[in-house]
């Protein structure tokens, strides 16, 4: 894994993989991004079919959006043609995922800026709790210069701004005996400090401080970076935001991250890995937590 | 478990208040009117932002529509309620565009000028206007923001009462918010399934919809909640649903199946048998394609015994984000006088399936009453209420 650097580039793969070309040609990134991952995912979950599909975005379908907003001002008032309008709700790819699935199950798409992704993840185990087996639960933004990114709450001289999709099968504890576990998920919006969240989140899961082997962060704020520093060993922190650039639902390639390294069992100093926290401040006043455990 | 309805709020074209909202649903007063600025029939409301930052006494301008409309709802939802340590409160709330009304502004005026204020982006994002209106409200912790098109709404209230059933909070307040963006109309206008006259859901001769702006909020609580806040409820909300139709990025299907399993499931988590339902508040936008997979799904769920049913977007106009938050309040509404609310403009029945909404304002006797929202990318949430607690 290398660190993002100016010059990178989104990678992306090879899309006619994933989506018949007819309706390739009119997705945007975050479409094209959020099924290649769904289908990948469900894929190597070998699930035909999930219960639910869950997906979480800040700037939902921007780029359409911002289309859309052109084509008003070029037709200075005359006829338009409603193709970009039909695809900028948030809720463009998750319905999208679930229209090539023929998916007929709970459709939902949560946007609270950096914190959609943690949100998806607490609605998708509420449904596993509950009896279901699999659900598709993901966190993707695209990135959108023009309008959006000039002004937003990420715009920081420092930063790298990014874009990008993770998914993942949640799934009952009767599958998949190799898989990582999701202890658990906090959403904490509007909160002064980071230190008293973060204890009880992990007092609240029998856990404390010293439990953690691996906090993968994200800080775009010195005050709450030293409220971290306060909490955890600086040698267990890890910045993923080096990793991965800024954007609101980031947190989900932190998780993916996480899972990759429980599932290798990739040692940090001497100890084995067994709990990873996904610390996400990328908004100084909005936390998310995830917790990760080898199961 | 209980989910207990407490307190509701709404704004809509027909009333800045619930009392008002009943008020022009018993009079049977639309408050759909031609828009000098967009030549469009449309459910506008009656203040400037200016006038609603005045109202709502806030200290800086920097609010985008959604939330001003928002808070007003939210606050008559909220009503004298306190934040209290021992009861896990949060709120969800549901927009389509977010801030669009100011992005689109700037955004407009920034192609003829250079003196424009990118400010008004940072209220864009639709979680930020969530945010606004918790901050008034004094709520931190679980703040969230759902944004399904015209589902919006039905989806934050069903999300408030499955994280109260999963004992993750005590109250929630929730519903959702929607201001009219030039974005929304010409959006729908470019879909030409825009009504000229005022929309007639159901009828034979319907020509489409008519958008509206609004905001609506419920306050839900469990049992724990209203041991200490206090508050009686109005009334519970019993079961919910959301499925998805698969059919078409904006259309429903023929056959409504999308509308049907969420119809169909949210009646099995409330445990009754179709025959319970007394009132349905249909969704019923007035265009052809949805009153008539709507009316094929109630088919389909109810048989020949298809309870009374309506749609008040006569009144509203769509509301999309907000619409399943304004008619879960007449939901409530419906079942706290005992009342049914009329369908307006119904003239001649669908020669496909014959089937007559009702169009007075009339007393029933209401024990479970059913809510449809479905929206673009097929969308599709029920949600019931029931007058027992």
């Amino acid at each position: 894994m290398r660190e993002l650097a100016p010059s990178s580039q989104l990678i992306t793969p090879d899309y006619s993989e994933f989506i018949p070309p007819m309706d390739r040609r009119r997705m945007s990134d975050v479409q094209k991004m959020s099924i290649a991952c769904s289908m990948d995912c469900l894929d190597q979950a070998a699930v035909g079919q999930p219960d639910a599909i869950i997906v979480g975005t800040s700037m939902g379908c921007c780029v359409n959006t911002r289309n859309f907003l052109d084509k008003i001002l070029d037709a200075n008032g005359g006829p338009l043609s409603p193709t970009s309008f039909i695809v900028s709700t948030h809720n463009t790819i998750a319905g999208q995922i679930a229209l090539l699935l023929k998916n007929h199950s709970y459709n939902m798409t949560h946007t609270q800026n950096s914190l959609s992704f943690e949100q998806s993840l607490i609605d998708g185990m509420l449904w596993i709790k509950s009896g279901f087996n699999h659900v598709l639960v993901g966190g993707a933004d695209e990135e959108e210069e023009s309008l959006y990114n000039t002004r937003s709450r990420l715009n920081r001289e420092h930063l790298h701004l990014a874009c990008g999709a993770s998914f993942f099968v949640l799934s009952n504890e009767n599958h998949h005996s190799e898989a990582v576990k999701v202890v658990d998920v906090g959403s904490f919006g509007l909160i002064d400090g980071i230190t008293d969240c973060i204890s009880h989140f992990l007092a609240s899961n029998d856990l404390d401080a010293k439990s953690i082997d691996l906090v993968l962060f994200a800080q775009n704020d010195q005050q709450k970076m030293d409220q971290l520093k306060s909490i955890f060993p600086r040698e267990r922190l890890c910045d993923y935001q080096k990793l991965t650039g800024t954007y609101y639902t980031n947190s989900a390639f932190a998780m993916h991250y996480g899972v990759d390294m429980l599932l290798n069992n990739t040692k940090t100093t001497e100890a084995e890995v067994r709990y990873i926290l996904v610390c996400n401040n990328v908004i100084p006043e909005n936390l998310g937590l995830i917790l990760l455990s080898i199961k | 478990m209980s989910i207990f309805v407490t307190g509701i709020g709404i704004v809509s074209a027909i009333g800045l208040s619930a009392e008002k909202n009943l008020r022009s649903l018993r009079s049977l007063t639309t408050g759909i009117r031609r828009s000098g600025k967009h030549d469009l029939m449309i459910g506008e409301i009656d203040l400037s932002d200016q006038e609603l930052i005045e109202q709502l006494q806030l200290a800086t301008e920097d609010y985008s529509r959604t939330s001003l409309l928002g808070l007003l709802a939210a606050r008559e939802a909220w009503a004298k309620n306190k934040i209290d340590k021992r009861i896990r409160t949060g709120i969800i709330s549901a927009t389509s565009v977010g801030g669009m009304d100011r992005t689109e502004r700037y955004y407009f005026e920034s192609q003829t000028s250079n003196r424009t204020d990118s400010r008004s982006l940072m209220t864009h994002d639709n979680g930020r206007t969530t945010e606004r209106i918790a901050v008034e409200l004094g709520i931190s912790g679980y703040i969230g923001t759902i944004s399904t098109a015209c589902s919006s709404g039905a989806n934050a209230i069903m999300h408030a009462a499955r994280l109260i059933e999963a004992n993750k909070l005590d109250r929630v307040i929730a519903g959702g918010s929607e201001p009219l963006a030039t974005f929304d109309i010409k959006g729908f206008s470019s879909l030409s399934i825009y009504d000229d006259g005022i929309c007639k859901p159901f009828d034979e001769k319907r020509m489409g919809l008519n958008l509206g702006e609004g905001a609506a909020f419920l306050m839900l609580e469990n049992e724990h909640s209203i041991s200490i806040s206090g508050n009686q409820p109005i009334c519970s909300l019993a079961g919910w649903h959301n499925a998805t139709d698969a059919f078409h990025q904006t259309a429903s299907s023929p056959d409504g199946k999308g509308a049907a399993l969420a119809m169909i499931h949210a009646l099995a988590k409330a445990r009754i048998p179709p025959q319970a339902i007394d009132y349905i508040n249909a969704h019923g936008t007035g265009t052809g394609n949805n009153d008539l997979s709507e009316s094929m799904a109630l088919k389909t769920v109810f048989g020949k015994n298809i309870p009374p049913f309506s749609s008040t977007k006569g009144f509203t106009g769509h509301t999309l984000a907000a619409a399943g938050a304004i008619e879960a309040v007449y939901c409530v509404q419906a079942i706290q006088s005992q009342a049914m609310p009329p369908n307006l403009n119904f003239t001649m029945p669908m020669k496909e399936t014959g089937m007559q909404p009702e169009t007075e304002f009339h007393s029933a006797n209401l024990e479970y009453v059913l809510s449809n929202s479905f929206g673009f990318g097929g969308n599709c949430t029920c949600l019931i209420f029931c007058k027992a607690s």
